[in-house]
């Protein structure tokens, strides 16, 4: 028996050998998707589309990260608002409070990990964009109509990694499809004119509103507000115009009656919200971290750990005319610490309790209607309905009408409204730029840094408009600007 | 199971004496070679004290007439010595005879295989059973420490179970793994370590080492262990040999043998091993007044009448007139020490006590004339040094074997066994979450108590609480509290074990067919109370994580082997092989929190948060092959080859190929050298080369992989997908080429012997994570691209110093290893091979792998002496990195030379590789008595103390080494020339505490391991119950000299990443040992 067994063993591991062994070691991750077999269905790119919204919630963009995870980067407020003569790194100016600290005195160089987290995080959220757009031509949709939607919001994601791109860096290289090879970089204005074809499209495909969904997606709204915002930033005016009326005309956006109403997670998703980063307490992986980022002392937050930056300047606080109802809702310069007993101040907006560390429910409002306003006051200019644009704001706010003979050029007057309206909201440093005003600004900021009773840093402006491109880059072949 | 094996042995022995009286009679049998169980022909066989005798035929039968029962039969034979049976009223006497060892022909198992020693033509080192016996050990690898050459074993953890590191000549991957391939009987183990889960919530950097995987098998198991060291013996294994092979053999019983019953026990109590010395409160607060006052006296100038801080009231013993900023006040415990009833605690003896551990293994094992067993059960419990710490082990084995006719034998062998640790979070510092005990305890003042007014462990909490004060230094969480506050389980099922056949074809051909599998189970729990505050939390932080995860790896391996002599002179052996191989691991995870108390701590006792499950596979295939030759055992040459194709490889660069040849010549059997150095009596010169590879590449790291985060719509958590890595289709093993010149020698018959082997070898292809522009929407793009290099020597001698009825021998081994890198990622300008990488490991970035250094060499300023006068400041190089250094602080080295120092001065500080280790064995045998002194070291080998961050720094922020009691203080008194002076605010002054050669220790060590002094109870006492009784006593890491000033000059917290090698930043210390045992064989 033996002698039959034997032969007939040895056969079947020859042809075990010779049969199984290519499908044997083609084995295809079990826990990861991965790029051979995704993007092929409806579901797949919806899924997709997500994923470029999860890159809106990274540290290095519009969220904030916590350090001990990440080594610490702050994202786009840092950036904008920290940059900026709105806000100061805070009393901590040791370790990775450091990195914060050199970026609002310019005194950064290209291996600060901030702007590296920031260039690196917008492109993850482009290249998710530009995967989406390069694969969904090839999908059949069958019934479903919610194609043109994803290409939109695709392409209105895309744009806005883009827009904070641009301006944060000036020349950069801007792939517009899914791949490994290099593009060359080109400047701003490229940039601005590739954002405008790609805005205009995405407002086509985009819905009023999403039938499905009661907010954290963008809609044609969005689009067209980061469109008259472009039109704005290249000086196309008459287009902003007519993209901003547009706006205002499909009536789905408007005021808060109360400009406190605005902020905390009570409030989110309201009537005046155009386009939100979303974030959710409770998930471990979905909380922001603002709260914690911007308080004062622990004890405002459960007991969580604060990081006190993005702390108001003096000049940000003396920016408020008296009785500003927006002032109180904005910021707080009245917090005596229970500790040491000195007097702190901070910004309210997004004061929260969060469910955990790092886990706070606030979201961040990218664009809202009151911006919509102001820009086309900016967009129209000078006159009567510009006025009356401002005023609708001032009015909710307390204060009185202003008007063409009021102080200041029409300029400056709308310029400062638009500071105290959006204030902490990433929008000053890309106004200053915009209006051509930052060097002027930001001259006279670093001047009288040291003057106030708080201690704001003393500084030197250098002058610099653009953050240096991130060492890391350079070394892998991009040109520094 | 094994009572009844036990009494079936019992009736078959009564059976055989049964028949002990009769008439004469005839007597036939067959005789037998105990180990590969061929016949042994022309054997002698004589009835005792007569001429009547017979030999054996060719198939090992013979047959005697007129036998009686009170006769004895000698079997006699040249190479297996004599053996006497009594005849009893056997018919039948089968005999298996055991060969006497000679050293060059002793067996020696190589993979798929064994071969004699003289016939070996690689290197190959052996442990043998006896080696094994002597030293009492947890796990198999602490039995290969300091004994063989090229092996270095690292002990980075004194946690029950932990884990040591193996490094066979080196490292030479840095993303791949270093550690070598465990082949256990023939099965190839997975050694996975992911499966043990991690806390979702503890940053890599802190991430406390592994438990061992393989510390499930029980070493009293083992028979023996070869280590497989150069590339020609590791190149069968191919794609898996390049970091060496180690080859575990299991206990098997003896065809024949009588039913024997082995009992091993031990018992015995650990304590910690080596404790630094930190400050006691007096000195503690006298340098924390130094500090505050040096910076209070250089940031306001008090005492300078001319200055507008000058400050008559300054007194530097209490707060008078000083501010309360800028740390210049003195914290009130240590102005009012006094008042204060002098509270002195000694953290560190508060969270080490003696802790107990046992071992027993009991086996069997025998056989009968065609089949053999062996089976053990052991019981393993060591309790930690610190309270909470606990390792258990039941382990369970099997192995029979039987002949079902003249050509087929089968076997099965069978190990399983189950693990349980208990863990506390002591390798972190104290800043981890959880925090680490140990670094908890060390940083902590000694003026705080240590428990509450209530007696409850002080934390911030009313009733007397301070400890949340650090008493005037930085806060850290009560060790006590972290004890009771976390608890911590791993288990460990693991069952794995082979069935085989071997089946003889034809005369000279074997057919072997195995089946292996090993299975693997993990479930862990770890809870964080609420009763646990966090360093000045207010609140607890309760968390609870809950991991399991489940391995299947079955190995299915044909082999046929080819053995052939023609004319006495040709020797052949040839091998092929066919191999399959897959591993399949799941794993998930849970995480709670929100747990309202402590009552509950499995997950249903809070609120669950998060969540994952994860399965992975890898798969490979092998054809191998391998010839060896030799004349006359005089010329021998050994040629292998295998091929693999693993799931692991791109699509493109599917299959490697690993070929290795290698040769000999013993010398000795030339007739010149006999005639004229007839004191050698071995003299083999080998030389091999050899290319092997290190599959340990991610498992579908090919393949462009898509993650997935959450997006919040409509309020709810939506699913979002996007990719995370480039797929590269090249992607491959590393391939290692190593050459290996050895010779190996024996003098004055064997009484002296050793091996010397220099080698050399190149690591290519090396995985490496390759920067690529952001724009991609990648950072890394896993290629295969860089080049490492070991070359090194070997020695190991055996000297049996006294041989008469006083033995003395003596083993020494040296091993020395050179670390380079050659080439790193793609070449730019600046570096033509490559762009040194920067690590951050615990602390920022203080590791550098660069070409031409070692691999994760440590990165910083050079320390260059202390500035005695401010005449010194002026004369040395502008330091831009201290903004105002005093006479006192360090002066840092100009290492580029030119004039200024600055981040461009940093240098390589030092490595966590050794210059050399080494160990030597001394065993003395006298009459009844044994003894063995062990002593292993290392030497050249850097610590990078993170500690010394914080205990060192001259702040007197924490407490700290005692050291700083020989601190800077004046020209005059300046202490011991390496200690910077007291400086609270040395940040804006000397900058002292920047990552420098201060931070960087010499981890060289001389270590006396292991003492045994056994004592064999005369046979007289205990033949009526047991054949040999031995009681033995062992110390263990009884002694070691070392200047390093931590607890243990092996450590490295993450030693599983090559790039951050060396680091102590907090870890569970090593123990001393002592322990009673006993040997009994019944």
């Amino acid at each position: 028996m033996m002698k039959k067994i034997i032969p007939a063993s040895l056969l079947f591991s020859l042809l075990f050998i010779f049969s199984c062994s290519d499908d044997f070691t083609s084995l295809a991750p079990h826990s990861e998707r991965n790029v051979e077999n995704f993007y092929k269905t409806p579901g797949d790119i919806e899924i997709a589309v997500n994923g470029i919204y999860d890159a809106l919630q990274g540290g290095g963009t519009y969220g904030t990260t916590t350090e001990f995870a990440t080594g610490g980067t702050g994202g786009y407020w840092v950036l904008t608002e920290i940059r900026s003569d709105n806000t100061d790194q805070g009393p901590d100016v040791t370790g990775l409070s450091l990195q914060v600290a050199v970026l609002n005195r310019f005194e950064e160089d290209a291996l600060n990990q901030i702007p590296q987290g920031s260039w690196i995080e917008s492109y993850q959220g482009i290249a998710r964009a530009n995967a989406v757009l390069t694969r969904i031509g090839d999908v059949d949709f069958g019934a479903r109509q919610d194609k043109d939607s994803f290409i939109g919001e695709a392409l209105f994601l895309r744009s806005l990694f883009y827009y904070n791109l641009a301006l944060l860096f000036g020349n950069i290289p801007m792939p517009l499809t899914e791949t490994v090879s290099i593009s060359a970089q080109v400047p701003a204005a490229t940039v601005f004119t590739q954002l405008i074809t790609d805005l205009t499209d995405a407002a086509s495909k985009l819905p009023d509103v999403h039938p499905s969904t009661v907010g954290g997606r963008a809609t044609k709204g969005a689009a067209q507000t980061l469109l008259a915002r472009v039109y704005l930033t290249v000086g196309n005016n008459s287009a902003a115009e007519t993209a901003l009326r547009a706006i205002i005309s499909s009536g789905v956006f408007q005021l808060v009656p109360n400009y406190e109403d605005l902020w905390g997670p009570a409030n989110e998703l309201n009537t005046e919200s155009i386009f939100e980063v979303q974030f959710k307490s409770g998930l471990a992986t979905e909380g922001s971290g603002y709260a914690q980022a911007f308080a004062a002392d622990e004890t405002q937050v459960g007991g969580f750990p604060v990081n006190q930056r993005n702390r108001p300047t003096v000049d940000m606080i003396n920016a408020y005319e008296p009785g500003d109802l927006r002032f109180e809702a904005s910021m707080d310069t009245t917090f005596l610490n229970p500790t040491s007993g000195a007097r702190q101040r901070y910004v309210r907006k997004y004061l929260s309790v969060p469910a955990g560390d790092q886990d706070g429910d606030n979201n961040w409002i990218v664009f809202r209607y009151a911006d919509v306003l102001l820009m086309l006051a900016e967009a129209i200019g000078e006159g009567g309905e510009a006025y009356g644009l401002i005023n609708q704001l001032r009015t909710r706010a307390g204060l009185a009408d202003i008007e063409a003979n009021t102080a200041g050029t029409f300029e400056d007057k709308l310029l400062q409204e638009r500071r105290v309206e959006l204030a902490f909201e990433n929008h000053r440093w890309y106004d200053l730029l915009r209006f051509g005003k930052a060097q002027e600004v930001m001259q006279a900021h670093s001047a009288g840094a040291t003057l106030d009773t708080f201690d704001d840093p003393a500084f030197t402006f250098t002058g610099q408009l653009l953050y240096a491109i991130p060492q890391r880059e350079v070394d892998l072949g991009l040109d520094q600007n | 199971m094994r009572t009844k094996v036990l009494l079936v042995c019992f009736v078959m022995s009564l059976m055989f004496i049964g028949q002990a009286f009769g008439q004469t009679h005839r007597v036939t049998g067959r005789v037998i070679d105990q180990d590969d169980r061929s016949p042994l022909p022309g054997l002698n066989i004589v009835v005792k004290n007569t001429q009547r005798g017979t030999t054996t035929d060719t198939d090992g039968r013979y047959a005697l007439e007129n036998v009686s029962p009170q006769d004895t039969l000698v079997f006699t034979y040249i190479g297996y010595g004599r053996e006497e049976v009594p005849v009893g009223g056997r018919a039948v006497i089968d005999m298996f005879m055991e060969s006497l060892v000679i050293r060059g022909e002793e067996v020696t198992v190589v993979g798929y295989g064994t071969q004699q020693r003289r016939e070996i033509t690689g290197s190959v080192a052996r442990i043998s059973t006896a080696a094994l016996r002597d030293i009492p050990v947890l796990s198999f690898e602490h039995a290969l420490q300091g004994q063989i050459s090229g092996v270095d074993v690292q002990e980075n953890t004194g946690e029950p179970g932990g884990q040591p590191n193996i490094r066979i000549r080196g490292t030479g991957s840095i993303s791949a793994g270093n550690e070598p391939l465990y082949v256990l009987d023939g099965l190839p183990m997975s050694k996975n370590l992911d499966l043990q889960g991690s806390l979702f919530r503890r940053r890599a950097a802190f991430k406390p080492p592994a438990t061992n995987p393989l510390a499930a098998l029980n070493p009293n198991d083992i028979e023996s262990i070869e280590v497989l060291k150069d590339a020609s013996a590791a190149a069968i294994y191919g794609s898996r040999g390049s970091n060496g092979v180690i080859l575990i053999t299991t206990k098997k019983g003896k065809f024949g043998g009588k039913p024997t019953i082995r009992f091993d026990s031990y018992t015995g109590t650990q304590s910690v091993a080596n404790q630094p010395d930190m400050m006691h409160a007096e000195e503690l607060i006298a340098y924390t007044q130094d500090s505050r006052n040096n910076n209070y006296i250089q940031d306001l100038d008090p005492l300078n009448p001319s200055s507008p801080d000058f400050n008559p009231s300054y007194d530097p013993t209490n707060n008078d007139g000083r501010p309360n900023v800028g740390n210049y006040r003195l914290p009130d415990q240590y102005v009012s020490w006094e008042a204060d009833g002098r509270t002195d605690t000694d953290w560190l003896d508060l969270i080490f006590s003696s802790a107990p551990i046992t071992n027993t293994t009991v086996s069997v094992s025998g056989g009968g004339p065609n089949s053999s067993y062996y089976i053990s059960g052991g019981y393993l419990k060591q309790d930690g040094i610190i309270e909470n710490s606990q390792f258990k082990r039941y382990s369970f084995s099997a192995h029979f074997i039987g002949d079902l006719n003249e050509s087929v034998t089968f076997g099965a062998n069978i190990h399983a066994s189950f693990t349980e640790s208990d863990r506390v979070p002591a390798n972190a510092p104290y800043f981890g979450r959880p925090p680490g005990i140990v670094y908890s305890a060390m940083v902590h003042s000694p003026v705080v108590k240590p428990l509450d007014d209530l007696g409850r462990p002080n934390q911030r909490a009313a009733d007397g609480a301070q400890s949340f004060l650090g008493g005037g230094t930085t806060s850290a969480s009560n060790p006590l509290a972290i004890i009771d506050g976390v608890d911590e389980t791993l288990d460990n099922h693991r069952t794995f074990g082979n069935v085989y056949a071997d089946i003889s074809l034809m005369k000279d051909l074997t057919f072997r067919s195995m089946v292996g599998i090993d299975l693997d189970n993990f479930q862990g729990s770890f809870f964080r109370g609420n009763s646990l505050l966090y360093r000045t939390a207010t609140t607890g932080d309760p968390y609870a994580q809950s991991n399991a995860a489940t391995r299947t790896n079955w190995v299915w391996e044909n082999t046929l082997n080819y053995k052939k002599s023609l004319r006495d002179v040709h020797n052949f052996t040839a091998l092929v092989g066919y191999t399959a191989q897959k591993d399949v691991s799941e794993s998930n995870t849970v995480i709670a929190n929100q747990f309202p108390d402590d009552q509950v701590q499995t997950l249903t006792g809070g609120v669950i948060s998060d969540g994952t499950s994860t399965k992975d596979e890898w798969s490979l295939v092998s054809l191998l092959a391998r010839v060896n030759y030799n004349y006359n055992y005089k010329y021998l040459l050994t040629a292998t080859i295998r091929s693999d194709r693993s799931s692991r490889f791109g699509p493109g660069n599917e299959t490697g190929t690993f070929p290795s040849f290698s040769v000999a010549w013993r010398m000795m059997e030339e007739d010149f050298m006999r005639d004229r150095f007839g004191f050698l009596s071995e003299l083999k010169l080998r030389a091999s080369y050899g290319e092997t590879g290190n599959f340990l590449i991610p498992n579908y790291g090919a393949i462009g992989l898509l993650s997935q985060g959450l997006y919040i719509d409509d309020d709810q958590p939506v699913v979002g997908v996007f990719p995370v890595t480039i797929s590269n289709e090249e992607l491959g093993w590393e391939t290692t080429k190593q050459v290996d010149l050895g010779i190996d020698f024996a003098l004055f018959e064997d009484r002296i012997y050793g091996t010397f082997d220099w080698y050399n070898s190149k690591t290519e292809d090396l995985l490496l994570q390759v920067g690529v522009q952001s724009q991609t929407g990648f950072t890394t793009a896993l290629q295969n691209i860089g080049k490492v290099q070991n070359k090194g020597f070997e020695l190991s001698l055996t000297s049996r110093n006294m041989v008469s009825a006083f033995q003395w021998s003596t083993e020494f081994n040296f091993s020395k290893n050179d670390n380079e890198v050659l080439e790193l990622g793609p070449g730019t300008d600046e570096f033509p091979d490559g762009a040194p990488i920067f690590v951050s490991g615990g602390a920022g970035v203080r590791h550098i792998t660069q070409v031409g250094a070692e691999l994760g060499s440590y990165y910083g300023y050079v320390v260059d002496g202390i500035y005695q006068t401010e005449a010194d400041i002026a004369n040395a190089p502008r330091d831009d990195i201290a903004p105002a250094a005093r006479p006192g602080d360090f002066r840092f080295k100009d290492v580029n030379g030119d004039g200024v120092i600055n981040t461009d001065d940093r240098t390589i500080t030092g490595s966590y590789h050794p210059d050399f280790i080494y160990g030597i064995t001394n065993r003395f045998y006298f009459k009844n008595f044994d003894l063995s002194i062990f002593f292993q070291g290392v030497e050249g080998r850097e610590i990078l103390n993170l500690t010394a961050r914080h205990m060192k720094n001259g702040e007197a922020n924490f407490n700290s080494y005692d050291i700083l009691t020989e601190r800077w203080r004046s020209a005059a008194e300046p202490g011991n020339g390496e200690t910077p002076r007291a400086d609270r605010a040395t940040g804006s002054h000397g900058q002292n505490n920047r990552p420098s050669s201060y931070q960087v220790e010499d981890g060289s060590y001389f270590r006396l391991r292991n003492l045994t002094i056994g004592y064999k109870l005369p046979r007289s006492l205990t033949s009526r119950v047991a054949q040999d009784v031995r009681i033995y006593v062992t110390g263990k890491n009884l002694f070691t000299s070392t200047d390093y000033i931590g607890f243990n000059p092996e450590v490295s917290l993450q030693s599983q990443n090559m790039l951050v090698q060396g680091e102590d930043y907090g870890a569970y210390p090593l123990t001393t040992t002592w322990i009673v045992g006993t040997n009994i064989t019944f």
